[in-house]
């Protein structure tokens, strides 16, 4: 009748698990496709460090390949646990990890670095980085007003910023007219392309201690759902954990965005689906977002690599081509 | 003997508008305490700054012989539950797990529930009737029903004290009654305090021990159910036209409300009979 | 000088570590007469090759192979310029968009100017990469170079400095003779050019188009702006930034004598043009009938065929001068 706990531990072992299987998969395939085709065995010998193959597949699978896909699995796990964690703290279904101003404040400082001939990394990414900083604390000083803790007044102020950004946006673009706007507008929809370990290592710090604290959480977001009232009067330090919460999360959203510019749909789709598969628990969810949303980017990363003959697409045009319907059909089932 | 709540002359204001004026009063140990009072008369909040949600100004409130500012939240968790007055509808999680989750405060990190938590929640839906709702959604269920899984959460925290803010406002007249048997069980059968806020006086008068008149933040009386419900002080409390008699059914106050029409019919004003 | 710089003038890491490998002694002329020494098709990345220390065009000193027999050209006008030189069977992969000439067609493209694929760069193992400064990104630079593929970089800003580059690449490539001639029939042209402008006074107000719509024009520092001072016009918008947006106000206003519009569109003709320009008979270009479309392909590649670009501006400028030519 009830889940025991022992279900429950089994269960999460479980779906980890799966879903860790899919990751792993996930990031073969991404080592082993990309634009350029090479024999499958040659792949497999050079994955399994045996005779040492040419050089050439070295480089491509160990220097191209792997920083990219692992950076694809950070972002994928990244936004998708920051929609999760968002939609319970603002007890919000369209809440994603956008939301608060973030993509728009990134956006301008990237563009702003892309402008002003910052490489991408680390120029652009600091610029993109402090950007989304600035309309996140814009976001919490208009909507401070009323309890900070009002989840619609943090909503609607994100919502706003954000709408203000575009418009910015909009005109940095119309300003730009030479070889500088392919690289804006590739960034504005998710580029993944030009990186490397150290930029990899950096963001995994930045993004494993948070994963982590997720985890440690995922109870106290259960309760976050029964309302204010119930949740404090349930043990729930209310204050700490939102604030906790909102700060980590928005920490590390835009630290992931500063990487790959706007990668629209994971953060919304990857949560809700997983929570029609899965159920609301989010001792369950957190595990599963992270390592789900994972698969999920290096697999749309693979696409937007190979799907085209005249080169690469950005990542996000795919998240966005897969999400939206993806999105529009979860919510003809979920109204049955 | 230690009071289970003891309220220090507390104030309490929302902004520029005082709700609650220098209110004192004590709630003894596995005593059925009931709240009145016509809205905006401060019962709500009153109930909150009990339940630590709420802070007062002023005052001081000291729960089972310690200030309630020297608890932490989860330790006041397990002495103090608290079923609000609106539960949230888009709850997504089913009933079983919507009481378990009341084992909260006595669990670890992950809230990973034991063998022993998993019978209580067993036995509290067996006490509340609710099994046989175990593994419906909450957001597919009755207000009624909805209610009666909160309020079986509650029970699961094992508090002392349980607060209730007008919980049977949304119930049929037959769970209204169930809701306050299964209170007066919990009293009787297990030492709890209930400190509940009702709208029903009459409910009110049959199951309480002692009641609180409240209107505008003021205590006006408080005491046993037929020393609080005097129609003159219930005239004055409420402003309307009542009829207080003794209910046939034990010795307490039975309240008829007197509306226009009726007044004219019995040629008199109110009547203690 | 023209726009912001993308390259970094600093030695990236791995230049820097370049000097710890044996310095061959270079001597031009050597280059020049060793041309018939070509190793066979054995190359590894590993630096077996025989090697030699350059200064590549924006300063930077790189260590390139004696021979490179398997370049790859990261924009449509090094492959020109190679294809011009001779030396295309050096060529492994182009950039995409690389349309000139035909031939150029047939051979594996990496990508485009602006985002070279590393992964299919390296897949066709070159020994070297000709980059362009403002334009290839220089992420893929210091990509490739930690690769062990060195990138020869150039920077080609107006005439003088593409003269500059293609004697840099012939140079690379062991054709200096080559690239020499081209050079110099390049500024023979350029002379006659010169020396017919001299003969007229006028230098009429000229609006170059880049852009139908909007409309944008060419401002100071840019490639287009030299070449319409050198064939006797004036180029009304050199006040403005590099690629200025204008009105078709602020185009009344300037009245310019000759309109010449380029477009990267085939199917835009002449008679479209006119027809966007008809009712605008105050501007003495349009009045008077004196409106061109150009190639743009030309006018925008830093090639050998900008001298066609300036010809055919001269003569659209000041027609007076060829009336009795052919």
């Amino acid at each position: 009748m009830t889940a025991g706990p022992n279900k429950l531990l089994l269960r999460m072992t479980v779906v980890s698990a799966v879903l860790l299987l899919s990751l792993v998969v996930a990031l073969v395939m991404g080592l082993s496709l990309g634009s350029t085709h090479q024999g499958f065995d040659a792949i497999i010998n050079t994955l399994m460090g045996q005779s040492p193959s040419d050089p050439m597949l070295q480089a491509i699978i160990w220097q191209i390949r792997f920083p990219r896909v692992l950076l694809a699995a950070l972002v994928g796990a990244a936004l998708s646990a920051g929609g999760l964690v968002f939609q319970a703290l603002l007890r919000n279904p369209l809440a994603e990890p956008y939301i608060l101003g973030i993509s728009g404040g990134a956006a301008i400082g990237g563009i702003i670095g892309i402008i002003l001939g910052f490489s991408r990394f680390p120029g652009v990414t600091l610029m993109a980085f402090a950007g989304s900083m600035c309309t996140l604390m814009l976001v919490m000083i208009i909507s401070s007003g009323q309890s900070i803790l009002k989840k619609d007044a943090l909503l609607l102020s994100g919502v706003m910023i954000n709408a203000f950004c575009s418009a910015v946006i909009m005109f940095l673009i119309s300003m730009t007219q030479d070889a500088r706007l392919h690289n804006i507008i590739f960034w504005l929809m998710g580029d993944m392309s030009m990186t490397d370990l150290r930029q990899v290592g950096i963001l995994s710090a930045i993004l494993i201690p948070g994963f982590i604290l997720f985890f440690c959480l995922s109870h106290a977001m259960n309760l976050l759902l029964m309302g204010r009232e119930m949740a404090m009067s349930m043990g729930l330090q209310l204050k700490t954990i939102t604030l906790t919460l909102l700060v980590a999360t928005s920490f590390m959203v835009s630290a992931t965005v500063s990487y790959c510019g706007l990668i629209g749909f994971v953060g919304l789709v990857i949560p809700h689906l997983l929570r029609m598969v899965l159920g609301p628990d989010h001792r369950i969810l957190v595990p599963a977002c992270i390592l789900g949303g994972g698969a999920y980017m290096v697999l749309c990363d693979l696409l937007a690599r190979t799907l085209s003959q005249q080169g690469e697409m950005p990542a996000g045009v795919i998240t966005a081509l897969i999400g939206a319907p993806l999105f529009i059909v979860l919510l003809k089932r979920s109204n049955r | 003997m230690t009071a289970a709540v003891d309220t220090i002359k507390i104030s309490l204001t929302y902004g520029k508008m005082p709700v609650l004026k220098e209110v004192s009063f004590a709630v003894n140990r596995g005593e059925f305490f009931v709240i009145i009072g016509p809205n905006g008369s401060g019962k709500t909040s009153l109930i909150k700054s009990i339940a630590g949600i709420e802070k007062p100004q002023n005052g001081r409130i000291d729960i089972l012989g310690r200030s309630l500012s020297d608890y932490g939240r989860k330790a006041l968790a397990r002495k103090v539950a608290l079923v609000p007055q609106t539960a949230p509808v888009d709850f997504p999680f089913t009933v079983a797990e919507t009481v378990l989750m009341g084992r909260a405060p006595h669990l670890g990190l992950l809230g990973l529930e034991s063998e022993s938590d998993v019978k209580i929640v067993r036995q509290v839906m067996a006490f509340t009737g609710i099994t046989e709702l175990a593994d419906r959604k909450i957001e597919h269920l009755s207000g009624g029903e909805r209610q009666r899984a909160f309020v079986a959460r509650a029970v699961c925290q094992s508090s002392e004290i349980i607060l209730l803010d007008e919980p049977t406002a949304s119930l049929d007249l037959a769970y209204q009654v169930r809701l306050m048997d299964l209170m007066e069980a919990l009293k009787n059968d297990h030492g709890a305090t209930i400190i509940m806020v009702s709208h029903d006086v009459n409910l009110a008068a049959m199951y309480a021990d002692r009641l609180l008149l409240l209107k505008a933040g003021r205590i006006m009386s408080v005491g046993r159910p037929s020393e609080v419900l005097t129609f003159e002080t219930l005239e004055k409390v409420y402003g309307c036209t009542l009829l207080v008699d003794q209910s046939p059914l034990g010795d307490f106050p039975r309240i008829t409300l007197v509306p226009g029409k009726f007044k004219l019919l019995t040629g008199s004003g109110n009547r203690h009979l | 000088m023209k726009k912001l710089p993308c390259f970094p003038r600093e030695l990236s890491p791995e230049v820097a570590s370049n000097k710890k490998f044996t310095i061959m002694s270079i001597i031009k002329s050597m280059l020049r007469y060793s041309v018939a020494l070509m190793l066979a098709g054995v190359v590894l990345l590993t630096g077996d090759v025989a090697a030699r220390q350059v200064t590549d065009g924006i300063g930077r000193q790189i260590l390139v192979p004696d021979n490179p027999v398997r370049v790859v050209a990261l924009a449509p006008s090094i492959t020109e310029i190679v294809f011009a030189l001779g030396q295309e069977q050096r060529l492994v992969g182009i950039s995409q968009f690389s349309d000139f000439p035909q031939e150029a067609q047939r051979l594996p493209q990496v990508g485009s100017f602006i985002r070279p694929d590393i992964e299919k760069i390296i897949a066709l193992n070159p020994d070297i990469c000709i980059a362009i400064k403002d334009g290839n990104p220089r992420e893929v630079a210091v990509q490739l170079e930690s690769l062990h593929i060195p990138v020869y970089a150039v920077d080609p800003l107006d005439l003088e400095s593409i003269m500059t580059m293609v004697l840099q690449i012939g140079d690379l490539l062991n054709v200096g003779d080559r690239a020499q001639t081209i050079v110099t029939g390049m500024k023979l042209r350029i002379d006659r050019v010169r020396e017919q402008v001299t003969r007229t006074k006028q230098r009429p107000g000229v609006f170059f188009q880049i852009s139908v719509s909007p409309i944008v024009s060419v401002g100071k520092g840019t490639f287009i702006d030299d070449l319409i001072q050198m064939a006797g016009g004036t180029n009304l918008c050199a006040g403005y930034s590099s690629y200025p947006r204008l009105s078709r106000e602020q185009v009344v206003v300037l009245s310019p004598d000759v309109l010449i519009v380029s477009t990267m569109h085939q199917d835009v003709s002449i008679d479209q043009i006119k027809a966007e320009w008809a009712g605008w008979s105050q501007i003495p270009a349009v009045r008077d009938g004196r409106i061109a479309i150009v190639d743009s392909n030309i006018f925008n590649r830093p090639t050998p065929r900008q001298v066609d670009a300036l010809q055919q501006l001269v003569r659209v400028i000041h027609p007076e001068l060829f009336k009795d030519s052919p």
